[in-house]
């Protein structure tokens, strides 16, 4: 059984009287200590996957119109508030993009974490401050023993951010939620977080889904990858078996859009066009008005899932001809 | 125009208590200018023989102690109300607004005079319109000068505060980067932006000078006696309350459902508005 | 060798930051500290490096809107840090900006033909109105945008086609240099390259120098002829573009390359 399972998920943001829907109908899974990476474009839907996983909608005008959610085998959307608020930040933990705004200002790290683990577990003050203390050291914040009482102003962004992970970390989750955790940061920051976060799920057997714009960051760090594009998964794949046989017209985009360091590109191929508002209509596939090898078909109807490979998916009409 | 339609439905929409104040003001405008036609009586009309008369046929409201018709004197209170509160709304915002304005844009000038609109906003807002007023003669321009004074103080403190955020945008870089002067910069980029906020400030202005108005007159400071308005009908009949109550019911209750309509369509043009500047504007 | 469009010595832009309580002294923040740099006439020079380094700065100080602290900057011979505001403001139309948020950046309460028309009137590169309009469509065009949104305001627009905006605000000048400060950074990265292709282009057409002003190496190097490492309100390396990504020699510069998360080592069979 799967750690966290998604079944045709169906989100949608009341806008104006209507419900225009953000994510239409994705499925994946993760399996114990396992990396799945989710990337796409602003709008695709991909942070609102994590929020909904998380049970962070309640109170927005954003809603989830269908599909299941399963952690644990357990149906998350069946839970009441109280069984949730028992998962998260123990078996189920996130951290998002901004860490300063996910701390609050006013309190010292060092209590933060550990009210959090005070929260979910019966233990003393004391040993929950040592606890603390462990976890920053874990995390490589130097001098834990005297930072444990510094305050998130007092930290740089990239020593937030581990404080972050170490909070999230706390209770030893089953699951991490990762939403564009290093996007706010430096890339020499950003590798050590990265590095971090790999080393730690090495060592805890953490399963990680980490949601990133940045097919880079994605490549360097998931055991397999889902690329969304307007609230669908386009393609997915095992990390190595994606980047061999591309077999999606919008990854391929993708991937030909970012200017790579290592050799000279003259022009770069980008994808032509803009990414959709969520409240425009597009018959047949999504991609089909910016796709270089949009046919009649694309325009009338929407592709069915593909099986490429074993594990390896693509929602295009072509597919099998799209992989080299 | 139908620009402005869309956007006062939009504000207005699903605020019930917000909608019911906004067709009270438009009943009072009406009112105002309609008055002549209204009217029953001529509202400065002596009747000796109909003397505090309680409400009924013809005085609907009744008459005061010199006999005169109270309805009519309240319809013409509504002039009243409505030239002093735009009046007021005028003085404050060109004068407090220009000076919060440019004491934001030149900082090193401004500084200087900010400091004076503070030692004004040290006084309490009727303890300086008192002040003020003594120096004046009792009419209807120096009542909505001195009104308009008062609250240009913190009309000053507010755009101030939101020009230095607007200075900053990235927008106003970009405008002196294409070459733009001072004046393009204050009066192209930063007042336009500034429209919204100041129409929620008006809003709170046009309130609250009814009060400071009705305060004045009832203090014997503000209009001339003789002039309908409710807040010197509340001043000239409040000794009869035991009376006739009904004398002092009608003009206090407008101005109280009025005060309180115009909160009301504040309140909502201030939730609907940018919330960059939601902050600013705390009411005045 | 001609003589540099622009030439950098010794620039210097401290900052002061108040520091709260009644006795502590003020901060000084030196956020350019001593840096010297040409530009050639037609060249594209990037400035790279991390958050805080002091890289926009150095851009903002060019375009007058930080001031200097010391040092010169030669615009065709002449001091540009120097010179009074108003013996400046000629030299704008020369010296353009393009900025990095594209919501920003333009005057949420003007068309955008307004937008795009305050710079021809302010320099009187247009004489009258239909010739303003007429050049304002044509910049739309040459940005890939049609003409007819001129009428429109930027709400209307997404972030890639308002940064075509912001780039056709500053080519309607035909500036001589333009100063490029994260102009893709915001952007999502299928549009991010179609933009950046469009700078290229017009540069390339229009042989406008460039002062190319980014955190991303990968962007750098695709836009640049010549980088310049910056750390702490230094630079720490500058050279041809392909002696610093091909065989950087600061320590700094090195790590910044091994930092890159890079899709490459997957990518083999591509």
């Amino acid at each position: 059984m799967p750690l966290l399972e998604v079944d045709n998920l169906e989100i949608a943001i009341a806008m104006r009287g209507q419900l225009l829907p953000v994510v239409r109908g994705i499925s994946f899974s993760v399996d114990e200590g396992e990396t799945l990476g989710i990337v796409g474009e602003s709008g695709c839907g991909k942070s609102l996957t994590s929020l909904a996983i998380m049970g962070l909608l309640d109170g927005t005008p954003v809603r989830i119109t269908g599909g299941d959610i399963r952690f644990e085998g357990q149906d998350l959307r069946q839970l009441n508030r109280r069984e949730r608020r028992a998962i998260m930040g123990s078996r189920m933990a996130m951290i998002f993009q901004e860490p300063m705004t996910s701390l609050n200002p006013v309190y010292r790290i060092g209590d933060q974490i550990v009210e959090n683990l005070r929260q979910h577990q019966k233990i003393s003050q004391k040993a929950a401050r040592a606890r603390a203390i462990e976890l920053l050291e874990l995390v490589r914040i130097p001098e834990p023993q005297q930072r444990v009482d510094s305050y998130p102003h007092q930290m740089s962004g990239g020593q937030r951010q581990r404080v972050m992970i170490a909070m999230a970390l706390s209770c030893d989750p089953k699951l991490l939620i990762a939403d564009e955790p290093t996007t706010a940061l430096d890339v020499t920051v950003q590798k050590e977080v990265l590095d971090l976060m790999a080393d730690l799920q090495e060592r805890m057997g953490t399963a990680i889904v980490l949601i990133s714009h940045d097919l880079g960051v994605i490549a360097e760090t998931c055991d397999k990858v889902a690329v969304m594009y307007r609230g669908k998964i386009a393609e997915a794949a095992p990390t190595d078996d994606l980047f061999a046989r591309l077999a999606h017209p919008y990854t391929r985009g993708l991937l030909n859009s970012i200017p790579v360091v290592d050799r000279d590109v003259e022009w770069l191929e980008a994808i032509p066009g803009r990414v959709p508002g969520i409240d425009e209509d597009i018959e047949g596939c999504a991609f089909h008005p910016r796709c270089p090898r949009a046919q009649d078909i694309c325009r009338r109807n929407e592709p069915k899932q593909h099986r490429i490979g074993n594990e390896h998916t693509s929602h295009c009409h072509f597919a099998e001809e799209a992989a080299p | 125009m139908t620009a402005v339609v869309q956007q006062v439905q939009d504000i207005f929409a699903g605020r019930r208590l917000a909608s019911i104040g906004l067709s009270w003001l438009i009943l009072i405008l009406i009112v105002a200018i309609a008055a002549p036609l209204i009217a029953p009586f001529d509202p400065y009309e002596i009747d000796p023989i109909a003397r505090l008369s309680p409400p009924g046929w013809p005085h609907l409201f009744g008459t005061d102690h010199f006999g005169r018709d109270t309805f009519s004197r309240a319809i013409y209170g509504a002039r009243m109300t409505v030239l002093i509160g735009s009046g007021s709304v005028i003085v404050a915002l060109l004068t407090g607004g220009l000076i919060g304005m440019l004491s934001a844009y030149f900082t090193r000038a401004g500084n200087v005079l900010m400091r004076g609109v503070d030692v004004l906003m040290a006084f309490p807002a009727l303890l300086l319109a008192l002040v003020l007023i003594t120096l004046l003669e009792r009419s209807v321009v120096n009542t909505i000068i001195v009104i308009g004074i008062v609250y240009a103080t913190t009309t000053a403190r507010i755009l101030y505060g939101m020009t230095l955020k607007l200075k900053r945008e990235v927008f106003v870089d970009a405008a002196i980067c294409s070459g733009a002067g001072h004046g393009s910069i204050l009066f192209r980029h930063i007042l336009p932006n500034l429209l919204s906020p100041l129409l929620v400030q008006a809003s709170f202005i046009f309130a609250f000078a009814q009060l400071q108005a009705a305060a004045l007159d009832f203090l014997g400071l503000g209009l001339p006696a003789e002039v309908p308005s409710w807040g010197n009908m509340l001043a000239e009949e409040r000794i009869y309350i035991t009376r006739a109550p009904w004398l002092l019911l009608f003009p206090g209750a407008l101005i109280i459902l009025s005060v309180f309509s115009m909160n009301l369509v504040g309140d909502a043009m201030r939730d609907s508005i940018d919330p960059r500047f939601k902050d600013d504007i705390a009411g005045v | 060798m001609s003589a540099p469009l622009l030439s950098v010595r010794d620039l210097k832009t401290h900052f002061t930051v108040k520091q709260p309580g009644l006795f502590s002294d003020d901060r000084i923040v030196r956020a350019v500290d001593g840096i010297s740099f040409d530009i050639e006439p037609g060249e594209v020079l990037s400035l790279v490096g991390e958050s805080g380094c002091g890289k926009s700065t150095v851009g903002r100080t060019l375009t007058r809107l930080e001031e200097a602290t010391s040092g010169v900057a030669e615009f065709e011979g002449q001091d540009i840090l120097q010179m009074p505001p108003a013996a400046f403001r000629p030299l704008r139309r020369d010296i353009q900006m393009i900025f990095q948020d594209p919501f920003a950046s333009l005057n949420p309460r003007l068309t955008i033909a307004r937008t795009l028309g305050e710079p021809l009137f302010i320099h009187k590169l247009a004489k009258s109105r239909e010739e303003a309009r007429r050049k304002i469509g044509e910049t739309l065009e040459l940005v890939g945008m049609d003409p007819a949104v001129m009428s429109r305001y930027p709400h209307e627009f997404s972030g890639g086609q308002r940064q075509r905006i912001g780039i056709a605000r500053v080519m309607i000048v035909e500036p001589k240099l333009v100063i490029a400060d994260e102009a893709v950074s915001a952007l999502d990265v299928s549009i991010q390259a179609q933009v950046l292709n469009l700078i290229k282009r017009l540069q390339r057409k229009s042989g406008i120098a460039m002062l190319f002003i980014s955190h991303d190496l990968g962007v750098v190097r695709h836009i640049s002829d010549r980088v310049a490492v910056m750390f702490k309100g230094q630079i720490v390396e500058m050279g041809d573009k392909h002696q610093i990504f091909e065989a950087p020699k600061h320590a700094y510069t090195q790590e910044l390359l091994s930092a890159i998360p890079r899709v490459a080592s997957h990518r083999e069979a591509v």
